[in-house]
């Protein structure tokens, strides 16, 4: 195999991986405020792409007001969600709340359906067609746009848990939720905040897919999966680490198929899951797989 | 604490108000008590909801046309339609209650293959006839008297999709499949008959319903130097394999051919101009002259395509085209039979359905042919400037 | 005299419904109705398990869908293709998902929490694969058509009240079996694994035997529902067996709620029935079972969401409100 398709498939495991990394990033930002895997993740995914279709296709708004909507109105469901379901549950039990998620998971895809009909639909590239060579390698426009998205997400969301008070406040609630109740730190305000960010960042995973793949309503769960377990490869918990597992769980993919068979390419990447789970149960970058007693 | 509880009541309940607003209005009118009664078991929710939508609209505009006009011997057809939800053990309960409680004469359905398969055992024990709209080979390949198939399986498509690949020079192909039940059974009946073709298949990809990404497989695909690409895949991933194809290497260069299931318009909207060119074989529902101008067939399927589109403000898919056949098929059969008939005179009758002219092509049943179709109900479209044209013509 | 009547109640209630679920064909004769039924015994028997897991031990497993459909596959594969009897198959059924709930237990259950959740949800997924790819023994995607009826020796279960009966029986029996063990030594401990690990450890329990000791038998368990299910159905095909399927099972569970039985099947039960609403519901309009076959994914997360915040405990926790109204919780 000569090095222009090994280039190639490397791009398309960073394009695959950036996707992944933006889920991932939403189960882990979720699960450092409240313990709890969030079944609706994929949801958020879905709503991203699918609203913006809308705004796009039904309202006729332009492209970048309609992205804009679409994200914007995905983090509305996100904070409506926190607030109307996952807040109810005062005692915040962490298996209760998980399958909420799921049931949220379900309402969600459905009013989908309901909403926008059971077929897919389509968005136009963000710039146009056009592609880009890279020593012979094909990169196609939109993955510079996914590949972007990602990068600035993950340097908007170092900010913010670096640089600002509410950053700082995230992550003291992360490290311990009742410690960080006792200096003043409103953790029920950190969870919604955290459910915003998840929803954002799904919906921009899907936003910037849906011009590569269209969109529908069941689309959620199989990309859920994939966040999932790029969280779980990195390290649940920590951001740096669901970027590492997204681009990982994409390059794994990427080289199955390259070498091995695009039969098997999901089974072979959670094959290599399971294997470094029973080696490093905490994940590649995780500290302790141990829970908080 | 309790009224916030309350308040998160009233904002799911107004969504799913707001959900109701957005369907349709089920009519609930009950027809009189001698009507005949079909039952329909379709995918109205699910993965497949996407084809058990425009069949349920065809059957509902069709079954209002035939009771206009005097019904079926006098008698009104009344078509009850269960969701099976694209689940197969829900496919099994709809048509046990479909027989038992409803007392249909005959069952229509299932949108799927699995779902089909599961529920014919069911037919089967009631004694009454199944007309599945699923495109699976299984479905009349394991042959079941009971079970009678619409749409063209890919025995029929795959030589007939080969013919043209092998006219226009094609000797290495190529294959992406889906890893479910169409691309399996599209990849397994290539295999079966390449040879026959003088053809090898020089890459056999596969990729899973929901990937966003497949430029890995055209890669390798590329590096295998084919002369065409055969894909096998009936959802949106379709759009995704010809827009990174696009890109990665262009249709002018390697060009692509499809199947019936890549016959939606939401291929063209979604593929956009990286569909230019893509070709595929597909029932002459897409061009209607395909049917020969003045022929009955021209004349039935473009009543129905202009019905459908007159009621519903969009032209009928190959799946509303299937469900057509479907209850056509039926109340063919029963205007030949007497007044009174059981289920089991009706399937005797149907299987007796000899050169009925329908949306799909021209149905001949025989005992040991439930499809009845051949290649000559097939065509062979190009696309260009984002939409369907009959190759022949393009070229 | 009241304190035996209380402590006997409980006896005598699950008596009466296991012999008024029993009755139910000598009742109706209506195949659709007994169908339904048949599915939610099916469901019984895995979430039975699946309880086991979860309420009494605090093991949560996304992959038991995967083990269902193990059991399904084995016991077409031998009866079709190898012309076992359909005993030896349900039999090859349960051995075999007890090995695999095994050979995924041992490495599996030294993971916590969501790496558990993650590595079960991982093994379902290879699984699916599986059922796709080895066509020779499942079929592929368009699945194993053609499994007959069970049967034993001349006699044969071809009836929706006989294939009832049996799925139901075993249901009964399971659940019997289940009461005793959470009754038992183990059972205790197992209570106590759900409250505290380090407490439990302290007892001087052995954790991880136990953990592994639960997860085989709920294996087993769904492989054994997995073999019913294909006699009585006929067909299975990979589709029968997804992440959805497995998520649902886990949510009848935790719906039920934990140390308890009667939640978990009482949760299944409901859930299994919304789709089939009419078979339960007499005198109910065709626009009003299309309205709820339309929203049953809706109505699902509704219902999850709302037992979740309305009844903290489960419907255990509701159940033994309505046993003892004068609120002795837990």
């Amino acid at each position: 195999m000569g090095t222009t398709e090994l280039l190639q498939f490397a791009l398309a495991g960073l394009k695959n991986g950036s996707i992944y990394a933006l889920v991932a990033l939403g189960f882990t930002l979720v699960y450092a405020a409240t313990g709890v895997i969030n079944f609706a993740q994929g949801e958020f995914y879905m709503l991203g792409g699918m609203l913006s279709v809308w705004a796009y296709a039904d309202l006729g708004l332009p492209l970048p007001l309609a992205a804009l909507v679409g994200v914007a109105a995905t983090a509305l469901v996100g904070i409506v969600f926190e607030l109307t379901a996952i807040r109810q549950r005062k005692d915040g039990d962490p298996l209760a709340l998980i399958i909420i998620t799921v049931g949220g998971s379900m309402l969600l895809s459905s009013l989908a359906r309901h909403l926008f009909g059971p077929n897919e639909r389509a968005l136009p590239l963000f710039s146009g067609g056009g592609n880009v060579s890279v020593a012979g390698a094909v990169l196609e426009v939109q993955t510079i746009w996914i590949v972007g998205i990602t990068a600035v997400s993950v340097a908007g969301l170092w900010y913010l848990y670096n640089r600002t008070a509410l950053g700082r406040a995230m992550r003291a609630c992360a490290v311990n939720r009742d410690a960080a109740r006792i200096v003043g730190i409103d953790t029920r305000l950190m969870v919604t905040v955290s459910f915003v960010l998840a929803a954002t960042l799904g919906a921009l995973a899907g936003l910037a897919v849906t011009p590569l793949t269209q969109t529908a309503f069941d689309v959620g769960p199989s990309v859920g999966i994939k966040g999932f377990a790029a969280a779980i490869l990195g390290g649940l918990g920590n951001p740096i680490a669901a970027v590492v597992g997204g681009l990982v769980l994409g390059m794994l993919e990427s080289l199955s198929i390259a070498f091995i068979s695009s039969t098997y390419k999901d089974a072979i990447a959670l094959i290599v899951l399971l294997g470094v789970l029973f080696v490093r149960p905490q994940g590649l970058l995780g500290r302790s797989g141990r829970e908080k007693v | 604490m309790r009224r916030t509880r309350i308040a998160s009541a009233i904002v799911v309940l107004a969504m799913i108000a707001t959900a109701f607003t957005g369907c349709a209005g089920s009519n609930g009118a009950s027809q009189p008590d001698d009507a005949i009664r079909i039952g329909a078991v379709l995918s109205l929710t699910g993965p497949y909801a996407g084809l058990g939508e425009p069949e349920r609209r065809a059957i509902e505009l069709e079954v209002e046309r035939i009771n206009a006009e005097g019904g079926v011997n006098g008698r009104e057809v009344e078509v009850l339609f269960e969701d099976d939800g694209t689940d197969e053990a829900r496919a099994v309960a709809a048509a046990s209650r479909l027989i038992e409680q409803e007392g249909v004469v005959a069952l229509i359905g299932a949108s799927g293959t699995g779902q089909s398969m599961a529920m014919r055992q069911e037919a089967e024990r009631g004694g009454v006839a199944q007309v599945s709209l699923a495109g699976g080979s299984v479905i009349t390949d394991q042959f079941n008297p009971w079970v009678f198939q619409t749409p063209w399986p890919n025995r029929v498509v795959v030589p007939f999709i080969l013919g043209e690949m092998r006219a226009a020079g094609v000797e290495r192909l190529a294959l992406i499949a889906d890893s479910g039940g169409y691309g399996k059974d599209g990849r397994d009946a290539t295999m079966a008959v390449i040879d026959r073709f003088g053809m090898e298949v020089v890459a056999d990809e596969q990729f899973n319903r929901g990937d966003t990404d497949m430029t890995g497989q055209l890669t390798k695909i590329r590096s295998a130097e084919p002369d065409a690409i055969l894909m096998w895949a009936a959802g949106a991933e379709a759009a995704t394999i010809l827009k990174n194809h696009d890109s990665l290497t262009g249709m002018d260069v390697l060009p692509v051919y499809g199947g019936p299931g890549n016959a939606r318009v939401e291929l063209l909207e979604g593929a956009g101009s990286a569909a230019e060119g893509f070709q595929l074989a597909a029932g002459h529902i897409l061009v209607p002259e395909a049917y020969g101008p003045g022929t009955e067939a021209y004349e039935v399927a473009t009543g129905f395509i202009g019905r459908f589109t007159d009621r519903y403000g969009v032209a009928p898919d190959i799946f509303a085209g299937h469900a057509y056949d479907a209850i056509h098929l039926l109340v063919d059969a029963m205007r030949r039979l007497p007044e009174e008939f059981t289920s089991s005179d009706l399937r005797d009758e149907l299987e007796r359905t000899e050169g009925f002219v329908a949306v799909g092509g021209t149905f001949t049943f025989t005992p040991t042919d439930h499809n009845g179709l051949s290649e000559d109900d097939l065509s062979f479209y190009r696309v260009v400037d984002g939409t369907w044209a009959l190759a022949g013509e393009a070229r | 005299m009241r304190r035996d009547a209380r402590t006997l109640l409980p006896y005598v209630v699950v008596a009466l419904v296991a012999v008024a679920v029993l009755t139910v064909p000598l009742l109706t004769a209506d195949r659709y109705l007994l169908r339904v039924l048949t599915f939610v015994g099916v469901n019984v028997i895995i979430v039975t398990g699946m309880a086991l897991l979860f309420g009494y031990a605090g093991q949560v497993s996304l992959g038991h869908a995967a083990f269902y459909g193990i059991g399904a596959y084995a016991s077409a594969y031998v009866v079709v293709e190898l012309g076992w009897p359909w005993l030896a198959g349900v039999l090859t059924a349960v051995l075999v998902t007890a090995a695999g709930g095994l050979l995924l237990a041992l490495p599996s259950l030294r993971l916590k929490g969501h790496y558990l959740a993650m590595a079960t949800l991982g093994f379902g997924e290879i699984m699916r694969v599986v059922f796709t790819e080895a066509r020779t023994v499942t079929g592929g995607p368009d699945g194993r058509s053609g499994i007959p009826f069970p049967s034993v020796g001349e006699w044969t279960l071809d009836s929706a009240g006989a294939n009832y009966w049996l799925v139901w029986g075993a249901a009964v029996v399971v659940l019997v079996l289940a009461a005793n063990l959470v009754r038992s030594r183990p059972g205790r401990a197992m209570r106590a694994l759900h409250g505290s690990e380090s407490g439990a450890m302290a007892c001087g329990i052995d954790l991880v035997g136990l953990k592994v000791r639960v997860f085989v038998i709920s294996a087993a368990l769904a492989g054994f529902a997995g073999a019913l299910y294909a006699h009585v159905v006929g067909f299975i095909s990979p589709s029968t067996f997804s992440l959805h399927v497995s998520v649902l099972l886990v949510a009848m569970a935790v719906l039920g709620g934990s140390r308890s039985l009667a939640g978990p099947v009482l949760a299944a039960t409901v859930l299994t029935m919304i789709p089939f609403a009419d078979a339960v519901i007499p005198g109910l309009s065709r626009s009003a079972l299309e309205t709820i076959q339309s929203f049953q994914e809706d109505i699902y997360g509704l219902t999850i969401i709302g037992v979740m915040l309305f009844v903290p405990g489960g419907l255990a926790a509701a159940l033994r409100r309505v046993a003892s109204p004068r609120g002795r919780e837990r």
